[in-house]
């Protein structure tokens, strides 16, 4: 046998072996998510500050969700708003509610197609706020932090901001049991 | 050219298991869902008729060349019914979701780099430069399909879109079946093309067995229904068809605003 055939069977060994982990990996994470009912996933919610999240995202848009013009807003300094989401720590507690966030437009897809639409936009934002949060973790890398937290962390905010009330109010036209709950997490 | 038991056995099962599975795709309407993979196993019941005349009349060199015509055919329909996997799963509003797009392109890139890496070093025993090419070539294909199915399945979890129940069976079989067939393509790339060999009959049942327990899987999962979807309360879908509209609206104003 020649050196290269050697390596060429133990490398289709190696990737046949990481193809194997990966599918039962991911298997296994996609049935767990298929069994997840509502009362698993809101006890994964992290609690925010409500109020503090809810100044960051007034200071650019308003309560309807339109973007404020007029000249007392975007008046946060970085400062400021890295104060009031608690830093890093408090993007990435947000992170993790969107992770949750994910789950439920999941569980709304599977069970409720006719809910696709609203499932995949919840999903979508969710997915937003994940990569804002990605790059502020770039930035944090590479020493940026300071300049990139008020370009990624108040958008991220203002969109956790919207979607939570979005969420919020597709339960309570549901009448879902659930509400109270959900309302003390997000 | 004759043919053994055995030989008949394999070829009369996987063209009765391929017509069983063309039933169920048109008997429980699933070919309206899946057009392309109906197209793969129509395909397919035509390859074997043909392979079998072909063998049983034919010459040797007819063999081959119809043999691996058709095999790239059925390579070319194998993507085919990836794109339809991926379409159902990854275009829940009809159009692809914006998140994954980027991630898409990185997974055929990273899928044919690895894919191109592995036959690279791939050094066939071959006497022929066209059994070197069939071989490559092959082992290539089953790489990159294997990899584009479980890429899918990576993709679906980490973004949180549910695989519809029969679109998420259908997956499994061909995923499972593709890693299989890395296997037995890198078996070929070392004892090489030579057809009257006990080692490539015993690829070549292997490879059989292994399909053949995919179509009954495919048979099995299509013949029955998926799950029940619940039905929302009437208030609920009224505010949702608004919702949507007002999210979309939210996550303009919060694009514009980070420009």
């Amino acid at each position: 046998m020649s050196i290269r055939t050697a390596y060429f069977i133990v490398a289709v060994a190696i990737f046949v072996l990481a193809l194997i982990v990966i599918v039962f990996y991911y298997y296994r994470l996609s049935q767990k998510s298929s069994q997840k009912n509502w009362e698993r996933l809101l006890k994964r919610l992290t609690a925010v500050d409500r109020s503090s999240i809810a100044e960051v995202a007034l200071d650019i848009i308003d309560e309807s969700g339109q973007q404020r013009k007029d000249e007392a807003s975007a008046v946060l300094e970085p400062s400021e708003i890295w104060k009031l989401v608690g830093g890093l720590k408090g993007l990435e507690a947000l992170e993790a509610n969107c992770a949750v966030l994910v789950d439920l437009a999941f569980y709304v897809q599977q069970w409720y197609p006719e809910a696709l639409a609203v499932a995949e936009q919840l999903r979508l934002s969710a997915r937003e706020i994940e990569w804002h949060v990605g790059r502020l973790r770039s930035a944090q890398q590479t020493g940026k932090l300071e300049s990139a937290f008020q370009m990624y962390a108040q958008p991220a905010v203002a969109t956790y901001y919207l979607m939570t009330r979005r969420v919020l109010a597709l339960y309570e036209d549901g009448n879902l049991a659930m509400l109270a709950d959900l309302r003390n997490a997000l | 050219m004759q043919l053994t038991g055995l030989d008949l056995l394999f070829w009369a099962a996987g063209l009765g298991a391929h017509l069983i599975l063309l039933s169920v795709l048109l008997i429980r309407r699933r070919f309206k869902v899946f057009p392309i993979f109906t197209a793969f196993i129509i395909a397919n019941v035509g390859r074997t008729v043909a392979l079998y005349f072909v063998r049983l009349l034919g010459t040797r060199a007819g063999y081959f060349y119809t043999f691996w015509s058709l095999g790239i055919l059925d390579t070319v329909l194998q993507l085919a019914v990836v794109y339809e996997m991926y379409s159902l799963t990854f275009r829940p509003l009809g159009v692809w979701a914006r998140d994954l797009r980027g991630t898409f392109i990185w997974l055929v890139t990273v899928s044919i780099a690895v894919a191109a890496g592995l036959t690279w070093l791939a050094a066939p025993h071959a006497r022929l430069w066209m059994q070197v090419v069939i071989i490559k070539g092959s082992f290539f294909s089953s790489a990159c399909m294997s990899e584009l199915f479980v890429g899918m399945m990576v993709l679906a979890v980490k973004a949180g879109l549910p695989w519809k129940t029969h679109v998420a069976r259908i997956s499994q079989g061909l995923g499972v079946y593709s890693i299989i067939d890395v296997l037995i393509e890198a078996g070929h790339s070392y004892l090489g093309l030579e057809r009257d060999s006990p080692a490539y009959t015993a690829l070549s049942h292997f490879r059989m067995t292994a399909y053949l327990l995919c179509v009954a899987f495919w048979i099995v999962m299509l013949w029955r229904n998926a799950p029940d979807s619940r039905r929302l309360p009437e208030n609920m879908r009224g505010q949702l068809t608004q919702l949507q509209n007002m999210v979309n609206s939210d996550l303009e104003k919060i694009r514009a605003r980070q420009k």
